[in-house]
């Protein structure tokens, strides 16, 4: 079968975090890691399938651009693919992302599609129907990584379906059902485990929860661009883009380039998770643009961004607030942002 | 301290009519007492309308939710409300066991919920196992939203001495012993001492709880008498995630003390309650939580089971207390709801002790579809499906009132799903 894959800015040899903007391009042939899953995939199926093509892109524009998954399926088709490997992506947030949605508008499209990542990256989530098989955390673990992804194409190729025996990531799926007792009621038999020595019993596993290291603080404020971000839910008067009072499912942008200040009146906020009264007589008690511009006349601030993202935090599961996080991230440092003010409710 | 005893009344049929009255299970709900109990200046017109377990009724933006419940003729019931604090304490609170009184229609924050009294819906809310007198209200011209939340908190809790009056001289269905907290220092025999802080929802106007009639936000934790919760001490005004919530009607049935009392004396012996706030600032999250833990330890208990309202934010007052006590060497068991997306393969908690046992109320995000009903109570539409009332319609588990209990009174519960069973995930 004719194989493309599909890399990043970095794996493909094309620069670090400085050219993560780069758009979309076709490279002949593997690279990078692409050589040695050639040579698996050849060894591996006899010769039948090799690697015809890469596609590229950094991640930052992966990350934050809206068609971009389309315009990467079209560049795959366009090489004449007949299956579709990308990554491995290890943790990384932004490649992660990359790999899963290009692998998930493969298979959705007909094309058999394999991405590969750790399994607590957060791109996992976006894979859609796509099988994706587990990487390690960081490409110490390449050599492993890429034969569980080579085998995992021969089996795919020849019609199978991937299972967790191919290192498929099967993530834990918790769903509710009717149980005999009550919450109450077994709250209680927990206790009593816990008094018959039992130390570890838990209905939820602990752990796991994400601790964000705050980054450095910005050396020079007066020479630094700034964004301002809300989770407030603070849109125009009248909600134009139907952003959801709880549990979102998407964040937007809106311009603030020429405004001095948020007018009571022009903007609210549709968060359903505290009491807008005030930050409605006031919208800059929510997103804080009429200090924000003082500062940057004063000079104490270098410039603010010309656009404020904007989502609700109220209710949004940890999954989707953990994509958003990546999507902002990218976009903001495409714009070269250096610092952000991300003010919570 | 004086006993309490519930004198139990089944309620099995509930109607409108006439005129009040008990009988044979049977409750009939006056029409004009109910516009009586709610003779406000802050509201024009109420509804009453019955509700009962398997009627294809949906109800539309529940408000708070009451047990009907007196103390006779000299009455007692409400301290704070309807009755000062300082009156006698302990005798005989008459129980209308089954009926429930709940109000239903349009507040500000209140987060539009649902109640089904038939279909799947109906097993994860605990208010479709009850029969309802649901009151519909109009407010009058020119009321505060203050005001006419005020009217119906107050209307709803005069109905609800007013309907279990009504059964105070007919003979008990059976008499129950309300157990008290074993005291620091009184032997148990060599069980544990096991408590409970229930944290309540203190966020302001619309999302508040009431203890004595006073709202429960800005004050430290307090140790309260588990048989004032029961003639009501604590009334909710909170009408934040409805399937997050903690009517009224669950701090007058308070289902974890039921389930500690139903084991006292055999495995271990009830320690008490403590009551907490939920505020909003962590310096004041980690105030309360170390005062609470406190609390616990100057009680004697030798475990404490902690239950919140609320999402988000309110898990972190559980972590908070969870460490404090733990780290004291006090076990913890805390009642958490999981939000691990519609598929159920997001991470379940936003956060969460370090250590602790947890029990699981259930996926906040996963979908129950609904069949159409016959009748709507409430409102003529649901805001959140964008759809009539009536409609067939896909909701969240959060929409569902109480469905993810976290103070202990569903039997809703997430596990591991194999990939196998992934399809058939609906609640």
């Amino acid at each position: 079968m004719r194989v493309v894959h599909y890399l990043n800015q970095f794996y493909a040899g094309l620069g670090g975090e400085e050219a993560a903007s780069l758009e979309p391009r076709v490279v002949a042939g593997p690279v990078g890691p692409g050589r040695l899953l050639d040579q698996l995939l050849g060894e591996l199926s006899g010769g039948a399938h090799r690697i015809a093509a890469t596609v590229v892109c950094g991640d930052d524009h992966a990350a934050a651009t809206a068609g971009v998954t389309e315009r990467l399926l079209e560049l795959v088709r366009e090489q004449g693919a007949e299956l579709l490997l990308a990554g491995p992506a290890f943790g990384s947030g932004r490649y992660g992302l990359a790999c899963a949605r290009l692998a998930a508008a493969g298979t959705a499209a007909g094309l058999p599609s394999i991405a590969a990542m750790h399994p607590d990256n957060p791109g996992l989530g976006e894979a859609g129907r796509a099988p994706v098989v587990a990487a390690g955390a960081s490409a110490r673990e390449m050599r492993p990584t890429v034969a569980r992804l080579a085998a995992a194409a021969v089996r795919l190729a020849a019609g199978e379906e991937l299972t967790g025996s191919d290192g498929r990531v099967s993530r834990t799926v918790r769903l509710g059902r009717i149980v005999e007792r009550t919450g109450a009621e077994r709250a209680v038999a927990l206790v009593l485990r816990r008094f018959a020595g039992e130390t570890d019993v838990t209905e939820i596993p602990l752990g796991g929860f994400d601790a964000v290291d705050p980054a450095a603080p910005v050396d020079t404020p007066a020479g630094a661009l700034v964004a301002l971000l809300t989770e407030g839910a603070l849109v125009p008067a009248g909600n134009p883009d139907r952003l959801e009072s709880a549990r979102a499912t998407r964040w937007l942008r809106y311009d603030v380039a020429g405004l001095d200040t948020l007018a009571g009146g022009e903007w609210e906020s549709v968060d359903g998770g505290f009491a807008t009264t005030a930050a409605n007589a006031d919208p800059n008690r929510l997103v804080p643009l009429d200090a924000a511009r003082a500062l940057e006349r004063e000079g104490y601030l270098g410039r603010l961004h010309g656009e404020v993202l904007v989502t609700v935090g109220n209710g949004t599961t940890v999954a989707t607030a953990r994509r958003f996080g990546i999507e902002w991230g990218a976009r903001l440092r495409k714009a070269q942002v250096q610092a952000a003010i991300l003010t919570a409710t | 301290m004086p006993d309490l005893e519930r004198f139990v009344h089944h309620v099995d049929a509930v109607e409108i009519g006439e005129t009040t009255r008990y009988r044979r299970q049977r409750l009939v709900v006056g029409r004009d007492d109910v516009t009586d109990a709610f003779a406000d200046p802050a509201l024009a017109t109420v509804r009453p309308h019955a509700a009962s377990p398997g009627d294809r009724v949906r109800i539309v933006k529940p408000l708070d939710v009451v047990e009907p419940r007196s103390r006779g003729p000299e009455g007692g019931t409400f301290p704070g409300w309807l009755v000062p604090v300082n009156r006698p304490r302990g005798g005989r609170t008459h129980v209308l066991r089954g009926a429930a009184v709940l109000a239903a229609g349009f507040l500000p924050r209140n987060q539009e919920g649902l109640v089904d009294m038939s279909g799947p819906a109906a097993e994860l809310s605990p208010f479709a196992r009850t029969h309802n007198v649901v009151v519909e209200f109009d407010p009058a011209s020119g009321a505060s939203w203050a005001d006419v939340d005020a009217a119906v908190r107050r209307g709803l809790l005069r109905l609800a001495v007013h309907l279990a009056n009504a059964a105070a001289g007919a003979p008990a269905d059976a008499v129950e012993q309300v157990v008290g907290p074993h005291p620091a220092g009184e032997p148990t025999g060599g069980l544990p001492r096991v408590g409970v802080i229930t944290n309540l929802q203190t966020q302001g106007a619309f999302k508040d709880v009431f203890v004595y009639g006073r709202s429960m936000a800005g004050s430290l934790p307090t140790l309260i008498d588990p048989a004032e919760v029961e003639d009501g001490a604590v009334v909710s005004g909170q009408y934040g995630h409805p399937a997050l919530r903690n009517p009224t009607y669950l701090h007058q049935n308070h289902p974890v003390i039921a389930a500690l009392a139903a084991r006292d004396g055999t495995d271990l012996r009830f320690g008490g309650l403590v009551l907490c706030p939920e505020p909003v600032d962590q310096a004041s999250k980690e105030l309360v939580s170390e005062h609470a833990a406190w609390l616990c330890r100057a009680a004697g208990m030798d475990a404490v089971i902690v239950t919140k309202e609320g999402a988000g934010n309110a898990d972190n007052d559980l972590a908070l207390k969870a460490d404090a006590l733990e780290a004291a060497g006090v076990p913890v068991v805390a009642l958490y709801a999981e939000m691990s997306g519609p598929d159920g393969t997001g991470p379940p908690l936003v956060a969460g002790p370090r250590k602790g046992s947890l029990v699981s109320t259930g996926n906040y995000d996963q979908r129950v579809a609904l069949p159409a009903v016959e009748r709507a109570l409430g409102g003529a539409r649901l805001g959140i499906a964008d759809a009539p009332a009536e409609a067939a319609v896909e909701v969240p588990v959060a929409a569902i009132l109480s469905a993810l209990s976290p103070i202990g009174a569903g039997r809703f519960s997430c596990a591991d799903i194999e990939p196998a069973d992934r399809r058939e995930g609906a609640a």
